[in-house]
């Protein structure tokens, strides 16, 4: 192994361009991508009313996040005195924001729910986006007797409907000790059909079997081919699924509503569900502020996460790896 | 003894399709061997299951005296570069290269050492810590092959490894790929579809034709002495002019003649002794494009000028005489063309036949031109089985 065979060529001796270089060429491409809507073939009305029905929508949309984050900054008084859509004094966002955390009655604290909420949604979520990619991975990259078959079976469940299966739950939890219980909760969100749904899809597009036929070539075993290689491709994938079973889970209400009787194991939306009909039975606490607030701070972190995974959606990890 | 030998190796899909039918085949020790058809020929079948992704119907693959069958591919010790790279995206040139080195647990400072040995080989030294995507096509492929390299394998595959790359750049990286290979000595199969790659890179050539080995020789022989009707027509571009053709027996003059249409060549002593058993019947003639000259002596073949392809180093002249045209069927078999249909979509322009000349030879499309062959240069194929006629 000595012989050196052709020069390389002068676009190898260029350097990887730097990421500012590259967001600075990303976003003078994204510039000249920008065609006049005439050369689509679309007369100015259309573009006009189509952007019109956009914008309204998008009202319709943010409206009650509006709602939300102004009412949070109210009184109980102001919040039922005062026009919805603006702003009043006193300005009490800070004070709520305390008041939230500090213990309102003996229905237990929104600190402690919240934590439920979380260590629900990360156990549940993580688990059911693990399970996915497993599974997910075998769908779409094994044939295996019956494979068929089970994949029907998870596309089947896709179609059931929670409600329809909560009081089997219910029954078998019962008898299984898992009522007040946090597996309870934990063990039916790691299941996740959509997931494995989405996983083998995005598998099926994003990890060639060409690759992992070279990966067998190249001496890996199955393991090590599915953690090295699969994997960092099945990224974009699972951050999907990592967010809508976070997401479905945090928002979960029917299921913790029947299988918890004991306040500190509520989630947040059983625990705000518990307020709410608090403030409408005995109608002094002043709660609305604290129900107003607790909601802004339930839906933040979705909000937080959705904005960090979103880069994993540019997508592009293939490039590259197959000719054309 | 072979490094690798195929023995009655097949092929048969669940749906019943068999893509390759007992092929029995044999590769020497640093030998590098193409295997050539056209597309669902069974090629990459046999390349696929000598790695081990394709599980064997029925026959063997055997490494040296091993018979590998229930060998895993990452057991087998081979390298294989395959026709879309196969590059793992989300590493760098250096990670791609030394994958497989990694896998084997291979030190640190030996696997550094050979990678690094690998990449100056194919001049990618400068792009080790690139990802593929930074790269272009040629360079991607390059990294493919120092992928394999660098493992030093006994058993090197190639499946259409040259097929995603232009032009230009395929015709360098046919030289260079021999290099490696003579570099690396490992005994190689070469899985392609263009024959231009086969002739001039195998060492010896497989030919395949719908799952089924129609030849298995050198480059040249595969050219002088194809085995059948399809391998004559496979190999070699403009393709061999094949037509339907007449053996009257040798008369009182002594010479049995090839009636071609309504012209008569008259064969020589050795030809004429090999298709002595014919005399009398139909038989397939075969000419080469470029054993039809204007200048030489020998037989003369009068025909119409179609149309003409100027290449600049020669001219396709494509012509029609009034013979009926045969093809390859299927097996290797012969097909004659109903030349009727043939006639009717084309209006009876169509040309049937082509020769290869000097580009200063004036040929004037619409007129006629008056060849001459050394009638001992014509091959003869058996009609009903389409094999050579070789007495």
């Amino acid at each position: 192994m000595t012989a050196t065979l052709t020069p390389p060529d002068a676009a190898e001796v260029q350097l990887a361009e730097s990421r500012k270089d590259r967001r600075r060429r990303e976003r003078l491409e994204e510039r000249d991508g920008v065609i006049p809507v005439q050369l689509y073939g679309l007369k100015r009305g259309t573009v006009s009313v189509m952007t019109i029905c956009c914008v309204l929508f998008a009202i319709f949309t943010l409206v009650p996040i509006a709602w939300i984050i102004i009412n949070s900054t109210k009184t109980q008084a102001n919040i039922f005195g005062t026009f919805g859509f603006w702003f009043a004094r006193p300005f009490e966002l800070f004070h709520n924001f305390r008041m939230l955390f500090e213990d309102v009655d003996d229905d237990g604290t929104y600190i402690n729910w919240f934590g439920n909420t979380a260590l629900y949604a990360v156990l549940g979520g993580v688990g059911a986006t693990a399970l996915a990619a497993f599974a997910g991975y075998g769908f779409a990259r094994f044939q295996f007797r019956g494979s068929k078959v089970f994949f029907y079976i998870v596309i089947g469940a896709l179609l059931v409907p929670i409600g329809a299966i909560t009081l089997p739950l219910y029954l078998v939890y019962a008898k299984a000790h898992l009522i007040n219980s946090i597996w309870g909760m934990i063990l039916p969100s790691l299941v996740s059909p959509v997931g494995v749904y989405l996983m083998r899809t995005y598998i099926g597009l994003s990890v060639p079997r060409e690759l992992i036929d070279a990966a067998r070539i190249d001496g890996a075993g199955e393991t090590r081919i599915f953690f090295r290689i699969a994997l960092p491709l099945m990224v974009p994938g699972l951050m999907t699924v990592l967010l809508l079973s976070v997401v479905g889970v945090w928002n979960n209400y029917f299921l913790p509503l029947i299988i918890f009787s004991n306040n500190n194991l509520f989630p947040l939306t059983v625990g705000m569900g518990l307020w709410s009909q608090h403030a409408t039975t005995s109608g002094d606490q002043n709660l609305y502020p604290l129900i107003v607030m607790g909601g802004l701070v339930t839906i933040a972190p979705l909000i937080i996460l959705f904005l960090i995974l979103q880069r994993y959606w540019r997508g592009g990890m293939l490039l590259g790896s197959i000719a054309n | 003894m072979a490094a690798i030998t195929l023995s009655e190796l097949t092929k048969v899909y669940a749906t019943g399709v068999k893509a390759l039918d007992s092929l029995d085949l044999e590769v020497a020790d640093g030998e590098f061997v193409v295997l050539v058809g056209p597309s669902g020929c069974g090629k990459t079948t046999a390349l696929r299951m000598v790695a081990g992704l394709e599980l064997i119907t029925s026959g063997t693959v055997s490494f040296g005296d091993r018979v590998v069958n229930g060998v895993s591919p990452r057991h087998r010790d081979v390298a294989m570069v395959f026709q879309n790279y196969a590059l793992y995206p989300h590493l760098s040139v250096y990670q791609n290269i030394g994958f497989a080195l990694e896998n084997k647990k291979v030190a640190k400072a030996e696997r550094d050492r050979r990678i690094r040995d690998a990449a100056a080989i194919l001049g990618l030294t400068k792009l080790l810590g690139r990802k593929p995507q930074q790269l272009s096509g040629g360079q991607r492929q390059r990294v493919a092959m120092g992928r394999a390299i660098v493992r030093e394998p006994s058993v090197f595959l190639m499946d259409e490894p040259l097929s995603n790359l232009d032009a230009k750049l395929r015709v360098q990286m046919r030289s260079e790929v021999l290099r490696i290979h003579e570099s690396v000595g490992a005994a190689t199969m070469y899985v392609t579809h263009d024959q231009t790659e086969a002739m001039t890179m195998g060492d010896r050539v497989a030919v395949l034709q719908g799952g089924v080995l129609q030849q298995y020789d050198t480059p040249r022989s595969l050219y002088d002495h194809p085995a059948n009707v399809f391998v004559a027509t496979f190999i070699g571009s403009p393709a061999m002019n094949l037509y339907e053709a007449g053996l009257e027996a040798a008369g009182p003059a002594g010479t049995p003649t090839v009636v071609l249409g309504s012209q008569r060549l008259e064969l020589p002593a050795p030809a004429a002794v090999r298709v002595a058993a014919f005399g009398g019947r139909k038989v397939l003639v075969g000419i080469r494009p470029e054993d039809l000259t204007v200048t030489g002596s020998g037989s003369v073949l009068v025909a119409d000028v179609r149309f003409i392809e100027v290449l600049g180093s020669e001219q396709h002249v494509y012509f029609s005489i009034d013979a009926t045209r045969a093809g390859a069927g299927g097996g290797g078999t012969a097909v004659v063309a109903d030349e009727s249909a043939e006639a009717s979509i084309l209006l009876g322009s169509a040309p049937n036949g082509a020769a290869r000349l000097d580009p200063r030879v004036a040929v004037q499309p619409g007129g006629r031109i008056t060849f001459t062959l050394d009638p001992a240069r014509l091959y003869f194929f058996d009609p009903d089985t389409g094999q050579a006629i070789t007495g």
